[in-house]
């Protein structure tokens, strides 16, 4: 009784997101034909990866292209995933493997650019921790423990795994709990999980808190990651390929200018996020290369399926352009 | 009248003990959170004393990014709790006076009631999306019905003898609404609209929270991510005085509007 149930509700849902694309389509994404800017909406979560985008429209190199951007925080790619599909945002971020997750459902989604990448070395913007007094001394020793992770069955599983396996321990046996990051370093210091995966500021939180790093999973994951991307959907890539252009090329001018101005960044990410400026100055920053990792992220999608994420590869080509 | 004027000393000096033992009773409950967390009864970083939060509130009234919150959550609240309290008044009138449409909507009422305004999250986000249109639904759901149930009451209330005198002095439907119907459900309408704007505030914010409109909810999930624990506090004050402030002004209009009312004109003439 109850699968039924969720199909119908689910075919609503869908039908009611095809029905609202169709409807905001027309007024947002139509082509600059009287020289006025095109209206896109950006769907990003406000966290400091995120904080060439907001830097590139500080600087215009979306106006300059004929984009008139709005950046709407959502809580995570859970949110901004239906979100593109269904026209309200033009554009979004999600991490990679939500989008891998999304295209082995046959989401019609196209990735547009590169996001942000792991530092490639041992202090990056993430890290594993434990209790400064833990037995646990290298990422091997999680065998048999819980470690926390924001979402379960995503990124965090798949890298620190990775970080698991790479130190010769048996990724299998790692156990998850399912810890909003705000409640991870608490989590850890009551002694309720063993091991926590934090980002920044979180990671600066659990430094201050006096916990011991023990992997940089990201980094361990691939060599300089491709932790996140930007995508649209496959029908806005399909029916204006221009303004997918623009956007492409104006999100890699602000990637490329955030790499090289850290201060301007560290600045920009005390506009959308409250993170207080002295840990903002001491945040480890992700890299932000303007070209996607490929390699990476067919990485990622091998270990979805190593570690019992997808029962089959996703096609890695069909999503990233 | 004598004795009424004696008792007028022992009465006001009976309201200033309730503001006074109001007051020494929140600075006590702020004593209690300022030294807990620094005697280590909570962890101080989560749990940061009275005194930090405060500061960090007087902070936050210096930043245009709060007023445009608060703006935006004070706008969102009023347009959900006006929608929900005009379509309660009237839908209730006409349920109230005709029992025909009372019987046959009251087990489709009781069945959608009850039904948690926040269930609803999943269906406005694919709706809507991130909007505070998405919010603003979820207010009115929340708030309709305390109105709808409150004005149907009050109708149902209103006193046989009056309504057989409006028709012996053949009122028209509209007259015998707006002088008979009307006036004799005041008292449950406005606390229908009490009800109602409490219940629209909680929505809201709960609604700015967890889909992230724009609003003191979602300035309050910002600050959660950045590991603000202070702001996260300092904005969870602003919400309660937020509450208590509306259901001030709405006791206020409701004093006024139902001066004449007898439950009110023995107060007065009490104090």
């Amino acid at each position: 009784m109850r699968r039924p149930l969720i199909a119908l509700f689910t075919a609503v849902a869908l039908l009611a997101t095809a029905a609202c694309g169709d409807s905001s389509d027309d007024n947002s994404a139509a082509p600059a034909a009287s020289g006025k800017p095109d209206a896109v909406n950006a769907g990003v979560i406000a966290i400091l990866d995120v904080a060439p985008i907001y830097l590139g429209k500080e600087k215009g190199f979306f106006s300059k292209r004929g984009i008139d951007l709005t950046l709407t925080t959502a809580q995570g790619g859970a949110a901004i995933v239906p979100a593109v599909l269904s026209g309200q945002y033009q554009f979004g971020f999600s991490n990679a493997v939500s989008l891998l997750l999304a295209k082995s459902q046959n989401a019609p989604l196209k990735v547009v650019c590169n996001g942000n990448n792991s530092t490639g070395v041992a202090d990056d913007f993430a890290g594993l921790f434990v209790k400064p007094d833990s037995p646990i001394q290298s990422p091997k020793d999680l065998v048999g423990k819980t470690v926390a992770a924001n979402t379960l069955k995503n990124i965090v599983d798949t890298s620190v795994r990775a970080s698991v396996k790479k130190d010769g321990g048996d990724p299998s046996q790692v156990k998850f709990t399912e810890l909003p990051f705000p409640e991870q370093v608490g989590a850890l210091q009551a002694g309720r999980v063993d091991a926590i995966f934090v980002v920044e500021p979180f990671q600066q939180a659990a430094i201050a808190a006096g916990m011991r790093k023990i992997a940089s999973s990201y980094v361990d994951a691939a060599p300089n990651l491709t932790v996140a991307l930007y995508f649209t959907s496959a029908k806005l890539a399909g029916e204006n390929p221009d303004l997918v252009k623009r956007f492409t090329e104006a999100m890699q001018e602000s990637l490329a200018y955030a790499d090289s101005h850290g201060d301007e960044v560290r600045d920009i990410i005390g506009t959308y996020t409250k993170i207080d400026p002295a840990t903002r100055a001491k945040m480890t920053l992700p890299k932000w290369p303007a070209d996607i990792n490929r390699e990476s992220v067919d990485a990622l999608a091998t270990a979805a399926v190593t570690d019992g994420l997808l029962t089959q590869k996703p096609d890695v080509a069909g999503l990233l352009p | 009248m004598v004795s009424v004027a004696a008792r007028r000393p022992r009465v006001t000096g009976r309201r200033y003990r309730s503001v006074t033992l109001g007051a020494l009773g929140l600075i006590g409950f702020g004593l209690v959170l300022e030294v807990a967390p620094r005697i280590g009864v909570v962890p101080i970083d989560f749990a940061p004393p009275t005194s930090q939060i405060l500061v960090t509130l007087v902070e936050q009234l210096d930043q245009g990014s709060f007023w445009t919150a608060l703006l935006r959550t004070l706008t969102t609240w009023a347009s959900g709790l006006a929608i929900a309290v005009v379509a309660g008044a009237v839908i209730g009138v006409l349920l109230g006076s005709l029992p025909i449409l009372r019987a046959a909507t009251a087990t489709t009422i009781e069945f959608l009631r009850p039904i948690p305004s926040v269930a609803l999250i999943p269906l406005v986000i694919v709706l809507y999306g991130t909007t505070p249109r998405s919010t603003i639904t979820l207010v009115v759901y929340a708030a309709f019905w305390q109105m709808l149930i409150q004005v149907m009451h009050g109708v149902a209330d209103v006193d046989p003898v009056a309504l057989d005198t409006a028709r012996s002095f053949r009122l028209g439907p509209w007259a015998k609404v707006r002088y008979v119907v009307w006036p004799s459900a005041l008292p449950y309408v406005m606390t229908g609209l009490r009800l109602a704007a409490a219940v629209a505030l909680i929505l809201t914010i709960t609604g700015e929270l967890v889909i992230g409109s724009p609003g003191l909810g979602k300035e309050i999930d910002t600050a959660q991510q950045s590991n603000e624990v202070r702001t996260v506090y300092a904005l969870i004050l602003v919400t309660g005085v937020l509450g208590v402030l509306i259901n001030l002004v709405i006791r206020r209009g409701e004093r006024a509007l139902l001066s004449w009312h007898p439950a009110n004109r023995a107060e007065k003439g009490a104090a």
